[in-house]
């Protein structure tokens, strides 16, 4: 017995080098539940659990999704999935649905920075930086582990900056003993910390300058929460950008309304064979 | 009898030589800190110590290294690249290739038989490409720099480095411990990939024999090894690599003050 079109749902899995998203929508694209959490070293039994944490949410069991794609640098690990598209497709998808106007994505993400040029929802071109931790996530991360701080408490702290200092270090090694060197030397520890998020902003920002940016700017990705980043980006690109409600979701949402879109096209063409008793296999990464 | 100075600041070491007239009388080296003015006095003071000489009765001092400015007693300053080459080209006089491994850079040149430096290259953004590479993946495994060389000399089956970023890499020998891969692969592959940078910088600046390794890296018998594979070459090490620079600049401090006075 086929089910009726409105008690369809759709699921993207963003499987991110440091955090993991999923996201559930109903087929007039409302996200009924979404989960965010780190991606730890077992990629397949982490999916399963955060799928199903997001199923709860949603109050969906798994036979009733109709279809999953799963995105991201561990998409090959999602043993429920349908089909996996590369993150850049989905991100560019998520990013106009919180933002139609936009025509320019930046993410940073723990392990990479991209930046996108979209239109109507579609890519259209990109550039991406992965080989070196500088201008991504991760810079900040070991530079706030040697000093102590929360990668949450670095925002807040560098707008009390009056007087960033530059960074003049790009390796992410060098720079951490850069700013130790301006520690020691007495300068303000908001100064130092402002000057980390220009480095990193005007390092993304240049990669931005390859592909022309043009407005509207979409800020997404774990370090577009940090408000620093944002506001140095923001200096360095000499215009405003846009953040999303959940900066690390875009691509999962994307993924999901792809999904969704995909059943919608087969169904209107009458090819859609809906998946019956699909489950949660419980899947070790060391078998 | 007249001494003369040469003192190398650089970012985790600071060296110095004390030369009378043309042997050398006293080392030293030091951590250097955050404070290149107090490694920089420390390392002097150390010096003449040892040797039981009074500052008066040094006569010339140049100083080199990325903190060679903060070096108030110096007479001069000099680029660390000619202090290497010259104090290489005073111990081992045939040598027309240098490579010189610091914690924070690696340099290559290609010098004269007088030691003056014809050409070079330097890898110095990324710590992918100096001993600070080999420093942090030693962390990783709790092996003191001293042993990670001669263990890395013990496996058959080195690890690639998908990477070419100190950072990366460091979650990469993470990953390869947590699927128990063994520390001398990982070591290994870390000095492989260490040694693979080094030669291309030699492949840049074009290889002339004899060539020679020096700098804190040098130190490492297990990456000259390496490096010495890569090339398929013998490499010249001084006995004392880290101290070249120093030397350099010391023996530069008594050639300056000759120059002076004739």
């Amino acid at each position: 017995m086929s089910r009726e079109v409105t008690s369809i749902y759709f699921a993207g899995i963003d499987l991110g080098s440091t955090m993991t998203k999923v996201v559930i929508i109903d087929d007039s694209e409302k996200v009924l539940g979404s989960v965010v959490q780190h991606t730890g070293a077992e990629h397949r039994r982490l999916a399963n659990r955060v799928m199903e944490e997001a199923l709860q949410e949603a109050r969906v069991s798994i036979a009733d999704i109709a279809y999953v794609i799963a995105t991201g640098y561990g998409r090959i690990n999602v043993p429920f999935a349908d089909k996996q598209i590369t993150e850049l497709t989905c991100h560019a998808r998520g990013v106009a649905y919180f933002f139609p106007k936009a025509r320019t994505a930046i993410d940073i993400g723990g392990q990479d920075a991209k930046v996108l040029k979209i239109k109507d929802g579609k890519l259209i071109d990109f550039v991406m930086s992965d080989k070196c931790a500088a201008g991504t996530g991760r810079f900040l991360e070991v530079i706030a582990h040697a000093l102590g701080l929360g990668l949450e408490d670095l925002g807040p702290l560098s707008l009390k900056s009056r007087r960033k200092v530059p960074i003049s270090n790009i390796c992410t090694v060098f720079a951490q003993q850069e700013v130790i060197n301006h520690l020691s030397a007495g300068v303000a520890l908001e100064d130092v910390v402002a000057g980390l998020h220009d480095a990193i902003a005007g390092r993304v920002a240049r990669m931005a300058r390859r592909l022309k940016v043009e407005p509207e700017v979409v800020f997404t990705g774990g370090v577009a929460k940090n408000v620093g980043v944002v506001k140095a980006l923001e200096e360095n690109l000499g215009c405003p950008v846009l953040i999303p409600s959940d900066p690390l979701l875009s691509g999962a949402i994307g993924a999901a309304l792809i999904a969704r879109q995909t059943v919608l096209k087969a169904q209107a063409e009458g090819k859609f064979v809906p998946v019956t008793g699909r489950k949660l296999e419980e899947a070790s990464f060391f078998k | 009898m007249a001494y003369y100075l040469g003192v190398d600041i650089g970012s985790g070491a600071s060296k110095g030589v004390l030369m009378a007239d043309t042997s050398t009388v006293a080392i030293y080296s030091l951590r250097t800190g955050v404070n290149y003015r107090l490694a920089a006095e420390k390392l002097r003071t150390e010096l003449l110590a040892a040797a039981q000489v009074k500052a008066e009765d040094v006569a010339g001092t140049i100083a080199t290294g990325q903190g060679a400015g903060m070096v108030d007693y110096a007479d001069g300053q000099a680029a660390d690249i000619r202090c290497c080459a010259r104090g290489m080209n005073s111990i081992f006089p045939q040598v027309r290739t240098i490579i010189d491994v610091e914690g924070q850079s690696t340099q290559v040149m290609r010098v004269s038989g007088t030691g003056q430096v014809i050409n070079f290259v330097i890898s110095e953004k990324c710590a992918s490409g100096a001993g600070r590479f080999l420093e942090i993946i030693g962390n990783v495994l709790q092996i003191p720099l001293e042993e990670i060389g001669a263990l890395s000399l013990k496996s058959n089956n080195p690890v690639v480095f998908t990477t070419a970023c100190a950072v990366f890499g460091e979650s990469e020998a993470v990953s390869r411990v947590a699927e128990g891969v063994s520390k001398e692969d990982i070591l290994a592959g870390v000095h492989k990939a260490l040694a693979d940078k080094i030669a291309s910088l030699v492949d840049r600046v074009g290889m002339e024999p004899e060539c020679g390794i020096c700098g804190g890296g040098a130190l490492n018998a297990g990456l000259v090894e390496w490096v010495q594979r890569r090339l398929g070459i013998k490499l010249l090490v001084p006995p004392q690599p880290q101290l070249v620079t120093a030397l350099g600049a010391a023996i530069f401090a008594r050639e300056t003050r000759k120059d002076s006075l004739s």
